[in-house]
């Protein structure tokens, strides 16, 4: 947390030489950032019985929200190298407008999902150190069985992330 | 200290990922360039820092965690190939911004989800 700390001191120190107050410096520091996104407003999706697909379901644990606008890179691991099969981005909720794999496209393998996080953040103007902790990251699943359906929740922030399957 | 370090949990015991096999690499030219390859301790950790302060540069490196291997050898549990989420090597990439700074990144997987986060 130094960095953020820097930061903190670093706005306070600003605001003092505008001739702020300290209430309102307090604020600032308390909301470094101005342009969040909307906070999660949508119910919980189940997805229980539809048929055999891959998503994503992007969740922005740093702002609270989903993760609207994050650029994707769908590959799948062909002939030893990884074969770019789609870019997509999600839309509000977190997830893209269509499964990233369904019907004849749903096939077993290894699949990479390669998220633009430094992208997301630095869009949203979250403010953090150059090169950002994450730029693209990588992740990188298998799909066993083409009859089964397989969720692909993501929780992410600048500085972490994790993944499981999900249903 | 500075550098990187990094601890490996195998969240399907409940312990330290012992004997796994990482592979540090640095981006460098356009390209990912192996650095080194390292194994897990029984504690799950590195017996020596993945990068040492010494080496540290500012830029993009990626640890890649053998975790199929790791689950079909000594991974506590008998978990059979096929019934792995996560592909047999995770990658995780990530930029040092400041090589005074030390980045901690533990790495606490299952079969089937895997989470890493800046530690210290």
């Amino acid at each position: 947390m130094d960095e953020l700390n820097i930061d903190r001191r670093g706005l306070l120190a600003s605001a003092l030489a505008l001739g702020g107050s300290v209430v309102s410096t307090r604020a600032m520091a308390a909301d470094p950032q101005p342009q969040a996104p909307a906070a999660l407003s949508v119910a919980p999706t189940s997805q229980a019985g539809l048929s055999p697909r891959l998503t994503f379901h992007a969740v922005d644990i740093f702002h609270g929200a989903s993760g609207a606008g994050l650029k994707l890179e769908l590959s799948r691991f062909e002939e030893g190298n990884w074969k770019l099969l789609k870019t997509v981005e999600t839309v509000a909720g977190g997830r893209p407008a269509d499964p990233l794999l369904v019907g004849d496209t749903y096939v077993p393998g290894r699949y990479e999902v390669l998220m633009n996080v430094g992208e997301y953040f630095e869009r949203l103007g979250a403010k953090l150190p150059q090169p950002a902790f994450f730029g693209k990251v990588p992740l990188r699943i298998v799909i066993q069985d083409a009859s089964k359906r397989v969720h692909l929740p993501v929780l992410f922030s600048p500085w972490g992330f994790s993944f499981y399957r999900g249903s | 200290m500075a550098g990187i370090t990094t601890h490996v949990l195998d969240n399907l015991v409940g312990l330290p990922g012992a004997g796994m096999r990482i592979d540090l690499s640095i981006f460098e030219g356009g390209s990912w360039k192996l650095l080194r390859t390292l194994v897990t301790n029984a504690d799950g950790r590195t017996d020596q820092p993945v990068l040492s302060p010494a080496e540290a540069k500012v830029g993009q490196y990626e640890l890649a965690f053998y975790i199929g291997d790791y689950y079909a050898s000594q991974g506590g549990g008998k978990v059979p190939s096929e019934a792995m989420f996560v592909d047999r090597i995770a990658p995780l990439r990530f930029s040092l911004f400041d090589v005074k700074q030390h980045y901690h990144v533990p790495m606490l997987c299952t079969p089937w989800s895997c989470a890493t986060y800046r530690g210290r």
